[in-house]
């Protein structure tokens, strides 16, 4: 799995700009704690050294901490800087990726709505719609940590782990050798110990997930077991699928931490080898005292950012599942509806709906299948049929928002002429339907409105604007009878005007005020 | 803010005691944890001993035991660490079934009219994942802070043994790093819970809005505005993370820091101790290098407060939809199966229903005797599922009566002599006779087929690839809207309860589907069932023997 979505850093800019300030601030992280562990053998050599040290044990790395902070005030006020300065560049790392995180969520988030929108409103209908607002909202947030926890120590592995290594290196080789030895066994058995296990813990998750569904299933259908009394007995059933649920995750849960245990394992033994490994050679005198301390407190300093980068791995996999989502919805192409000329102008145009298809969602069926019907100026036209048989589908590509499988839409144009919408520009033809959706939202005029009010105001938009066609989707679904009577006369008034009226309702009233009732029915078998 | 914290706290607790947590266990638990932070600890102790003495140049002999210690030191981390995991994780999963068992329990057992009226979807969906983060409380809150407690005890033993003075400077240390982090961490994550959680909910809306409304900002070109209201609350989102992000990069900063006092104090105090001769060279070694590993466990701390603070609030909200105390009666818990099939006449009597707060229906007399259907009809709003829940008696008369064969209706009937079918009842995730075994738990395979029969959903079971044993429901095949209905009407059919109470049946109906409602109906007129329909749809009126009507 890929640690960094080169996705993120190359279209997102604050990512780019997150990743460049942490690893500079990784760096000036090792570079003090570097500094700290050379004023910490400084200081300690002379206690620990049975005769008065005489010559620098540090090498040439031994240039950067002066021999002087040998003395106790000196290196304390060592300490007390480079303390300092940790705490400055803990506090702003912590700062800088909460305000990174949260303003790569909203960019992405802006831009996958955006997209989303654009992609029209069958694919918001298909699988992979239904998932995008998951993806927009809860998915994203899991980039939060991502950007907090995991990548600060990603980047601390790729600057800190080497950089400490070069300076063991510089200070005592054998050390580093030991060291240099371990680091790349850590990736190699976390790999292969999950590789070994993948179809093992793919199986208990597998088992886990369906027995947690089950037993919500249960507890979800409380309501209904309660009305018809029969709530007692699967109080029992919670608790089998629940301790089976529990055997199934410890199954899976003592495979998962054998990466962990490895990880852990090498990382710590290696720490204990490299200070054994010391004693023993200072006792030979082959190291200095200064030098084995340094290597000592630097030897831990190594590993840590590696140990984190496995500790935040979950939060790295949601993190990246929920990018790999958002871009998979930005790189999808939407479908383009119409051509390149001019829209026509509809006023006193019949619109001709010509054997349309549209195969529904789970592809079971067309809805509406192969329909035909003719809306002509000045008349009201209804489509009536059972819910789910494609009467706002067939509105919907009627109006130039969505493709139709099969079939076309025309226009027959008050000078005569005749335009087919394949030809057209989708948006000019669209902005002159005066539309009524079945749940309007009215963008900002509509945020402090319920939905019946919402219902009323995009009525009132519709009947009053200017646009020749006016397309009113189950306009009487939650009204009264008198409320129902006014739409009749309003959408009777407005093609009496002159204006196309096009009507999906049940409501017979409206039905009966009809000029013509097309049916629009989805048989269940998609034809061959 | 602290009143309201100290109650989710309170949740927190019960819901753990609910869960049956084993102490045994826990220790167990914590005992392992603090094995492989204390061998961390324990390594650099001994680590720092052994160089300190190899400095010294004794014989290779004396440094043998430090060096198989250390190397012990090396292995028992992964390995504590790998147990300590196994066995909180066993504890947590434990638990967790446990309160979803006792959860499941006490919503069963409370009053009918708290159940009938949870949101089926939302609220329950939330309410597996409240239990879990129950369960995270113990792995990823509680026990990272006993074992903080417990390693930093056993680094201020050791300290405090060889030098008192460097014992409490490190003590002092470690409680900043602890408590102040813990105290930065919660206000953080109350922050979070207050305006991140509102702030979040807008982000969501608008989200949804402007994909779902896409076509119509199409139309009206308006998407603009639509976008511009998301970046809106985006801003707003920004400003409460920022208000929770501060706190917690403080209590980060507050770690490094006391993490690096007590490094400079331990220093100061060991090398000035051994210039004076107070202490040997290894004591001195061991003081004064010990800060730098003793720090870990509390660096567990704020992510283990954030986690407690998550558990608390899904604790409350398990205890509002489950309260502990169950106000249910015992007998309404042990009602189950239905018990009286005889026929029973309802009686309404200038009957009026009126949840808490609620303007009252208008007052309504009629009777059902067995063999008829009457349907109740009104505009949407106006009260007649709390009507139908008043007959059912979860809820008792605001005026008038209501009788079941002269007697009033009581909770208990639910489930004995009275059935309700809600608009919104639940198809469960399992094949589709054991759903229609839902209502009576006899059903045969013939008669299941013939009440799919009765509902018009013949040909769609001929055409299901494993028949009555087809999985519906969450996690099966996709079934439709109008056969959801007519399914969920088929399993009333096969209710036994001598009344039958049906909640807008004609919902989300074509005309087929009407037409497999009458039969239906007429099916529970021939067993002498009483049956009440209450609907806004005035075209199933004719498939009701009598109307009554609620509206003014």
């Amino acid at each position: 799995m890929r640690p960094l979505d080169p996705r993120l850093i190359a279209r997102i800019g604050p990512a780019r700009r997150y990743v460049i300030v942490t690893a500079a601030l990784g760096l000036a992280t090792a570079v003090a704690i570097g500094l700290q562990a050379f004023v910490i053998a400084r200081v300690i050599g002379p206690v620990l050294a049975p005769a008065p040290l005489t010559e620098d044990g540090l090498g040439w790395l031994g240039s950067l901490v002066p021999v002087a902070a040998r003395d106790l005030s000196v290196a304390i006020a060592w300490l007390a800087v480079i303390v300092g300065a940790r705490v400055a560049i803990t506090w702003l790392q912590e700062r800088l990726a909460h305000r990174a995180g949260v303003d790569v969520v909203a960019e992405l988030r802006g831009r996958v709505v955006e997209h989303a929108a654009r992609l029209g409103p069958r694919w918001a209908a298909s699988g992979d719609g239904a998932k995008v607002t998951t993806t927009a909202t809860r998915g994203l947030d899991g980039l939060l940590p991502y950007f907090v926890r995991y990548l600060p120590q990603l980047l601390l592995a790729c600057t800190v782990t080497p950089l400490m290594l070069t300076v063991v290196l510089g200070l005592d080789w054998i050390s580093a050798a030991i060291i240099a030895a371990t680091v790349p066994l850590v990736p190699l058995f976390m790999v292969l110990i999950g590789l070994l296990t993948r179809e093992r813990s793919a199986r208990h998750l597998d088992a886990m997930e369906r027995l947690a569904a089950r037993t919500l299933d249960l507890i979800a259908g409380l309501p209904t077991l309660r009305a018809l009394g029969r709530h007692v007995g699967p109080a029992r059933r919670v608790r089998e699928l629940g301790d089976a649920q529990r055997r199934a995750t410890m199954g899976s849960l003592r495979i998962a931490f054998l990466s962990g245990m490895v990880l852990e394992l090498l990382t710590t033994l290696a720490v204990a080898l490299v200070a054994v490994t010391l004693g023993f050679r200072l006792l030979y005198g082959e190291v200095s005292v200064e030098t084995a301390l340094a290597v000592l407190v630097l030897a831990p300093e190594v590993y840590l950012p590696v140990r984190n980068v496995g500790t935040h791995f979950h939060a790295s996999a949601d993190g990246l599942a929920a990018a790999d989502a958002a871009f998979a919805v930005l790189e999808t192409e939407p479908v383009v509806v119409g051509g390149s000329a001019d829209a026509p102008d509809l006023a006193g145009a019949s619109l001709e709906v010509d054997g349309i298809a549209v195969a529904t969602p789970d592809g079971m069926r067309n809805a509406p299948a192969d329909l035909t019907f003719e809306a002509r100026p000045g008349t009201i036209t209804a489509l009536v049929g059972p819910n789910g048989d494609g009467k706002s589908t067939a509105l919907l590509v009627l109006m130039g928002l969505m493709a139709a499988d099969s079939g076309r839409v025309r226009a027959r144009l008050a000078d005569g002429g005749v335009a087919a919408l394949d030809d057209v520009d989708s948006l000019g033809w669209s902005r002159q339907f005066a539309w009524v959706p079945q749940r309007p939202d009215l963008g900002v005029a509509g945020r402090t409105l319920s939905l019946g009010q919402r219902e009323r105001v995009a009525l009132t938009r519709a009947l009053e604007s200017d646009r020749p066609v006016l397309v009113l989707d189950e306009p009487t679904a939650h009204l009264d009878h008198a409320a129902r009577a006014e739409i009749v006369a309003a959408a009777r008034a407005a093609a009496q005007a002159g204006r196309t009226v096009i009507v999906a309702t049940h409501e017979p009233e409206l039905v009966e005020a009809a000029d013509a009732v097309v049916t629009v029915a989805a048989p269940r078998e998609v034809a061959p | 803010m602290t009143g309201a914290t100290a109650a989710t706290r309170g949740a927190l607790r019960r819901a753990l005691r609910h869960a049956d947590v084993s102490r045994g266990r826990a220790a167990v638990a914590v005992w392992w944890g603090t094995a492989a932070i204390g061998s961390a600890v324990g390594l650099a102790a001994v680590a720092a001993w052994l160089i300190a003495r190899a400095a010294g140049m004794p014989s290779p002999a004396d440094l043998a035991i430090a060096a198989v210690v250390v190397r012990f030191f090396g292995i028992g981390r992964g390995l504590f660490r790998y147990l300590e995991r196994l066995s909180s994780h066993d504890i947590a999963l434990r638990g967790v079934v446990t309160l979803r068992v006792r959860v499941y329990e006490r919503l069963a057992a409370g009053h009918p009219s708290r159940v009938l009226t949870l949101s089926r979807g939302q609220v329950l969906a939330r309410l597996g994942a409240d239990i879990d983060a129950v369960g995270d409380a113990v792995v990823r809150g509680l026990l990272p802070c006993a074992v903080a407690v417990t390693v930093s005890g056993i680094a201020i033993a050791i300290s405090a043994a060889l030098v008192p003075a460097a014992g409490a400077a490190l003590a002092a240390c470690l409680l900043v790093a602890g408590l102040g982090a813990a105290a930065l961490t919660l206000r953080s994550a109350r922050a979070a819970a207050g305006m991140g959680v509102e702030a979040d909910a807008r982000i969501a809306e608008r989200a949804l809005a402007a994909i779902e409304s896409a076509p119509e900002h199409r139309v009206w070109g308006t998407q603009d505005g639509s976008l511009a209201g998301l970046a809106e609350a985006e801003v707003e989102g920004r400003a409460a993370h920022e208000a929770a992000a501060r706190p917690a990069a403080l209590a980060s900063a507050v770690q490094t820091l006391a993490a690096g006092a007590a490094l400079i104090a331990s220093i100061a105090i060991a090398v000035t101790q051994a210039n004076a001769g107070l202490i040997g060279p290894t004591t001195a070694a061991v003081v004064a290098l010990l800060p730098l590993a003793a720090f870990e466990a509390v660096g567990a701390i704020p992510a283990a407060v954030m986690q407690l603070a998550r558990s608390s609030a899904a604790a409350a909200r398990i205890d509002e939809l489950a309260p502990t105390k169950a106000t249910g009666t015992p007998e309404a818990a042990t009602a189950s199966a239905p018990t009286q099939a005889r026929p029973v006449t309802l009686e309404a009597r200038d009957l009026s229903a009126a949840w808490p707060a609620m303007t009252p229906t208008t007052p309504v007399s009629f009777t059902v005797a067995p063999g008829e259907v009457v349907a109740v009809v009104g505009a949407s709003g106006i009260g007649k599922t709390t009507l139908l829940a008043t007959l059912a008696g979860v809820l008792a008369p605001h005026a008038g009566e209501a009788l079941l064969d002269g007697r009033p209706a009581s909770v208990e009937d639910l489930g004995p002599s009275v059935a309700v079918t809600s608009e919104d009842a639940h198809l469960f995730g399992t094949s589709v006779i054991e759903n229609l075994r839902v209502a009576r738990g006899d059903v045969d395979e013939d008669e299941a087929a013939r009440a799919l029969a009765a509902v018009g959903l013949s040909s769609w079971l001929d055409a299901l690839p494993d028949g009555l044993d087809t999985l519906v429901g969450s996690g099966g095949g996709t079934v439709s809207g109008g056969e959801r209905r007519r399914l969920l009407l088929a399993r009333a059919s096969l209710a036994p309860q001598p009344v039958q109470l049906i909640d807008e049946p004609g919902e989300h109906l074509d005309a087929a589907g009407r037409e497999a409602l009458r039969a239906v109906l007429d099916g529970m007129r021939q067993r002498g069932r009483s049956v009440v329909i209450v609907t806004h749809d005035l075209s199933l009126l004719d498939a009701a023997d009598r109307t009554v009507s609620l509206d003014a």
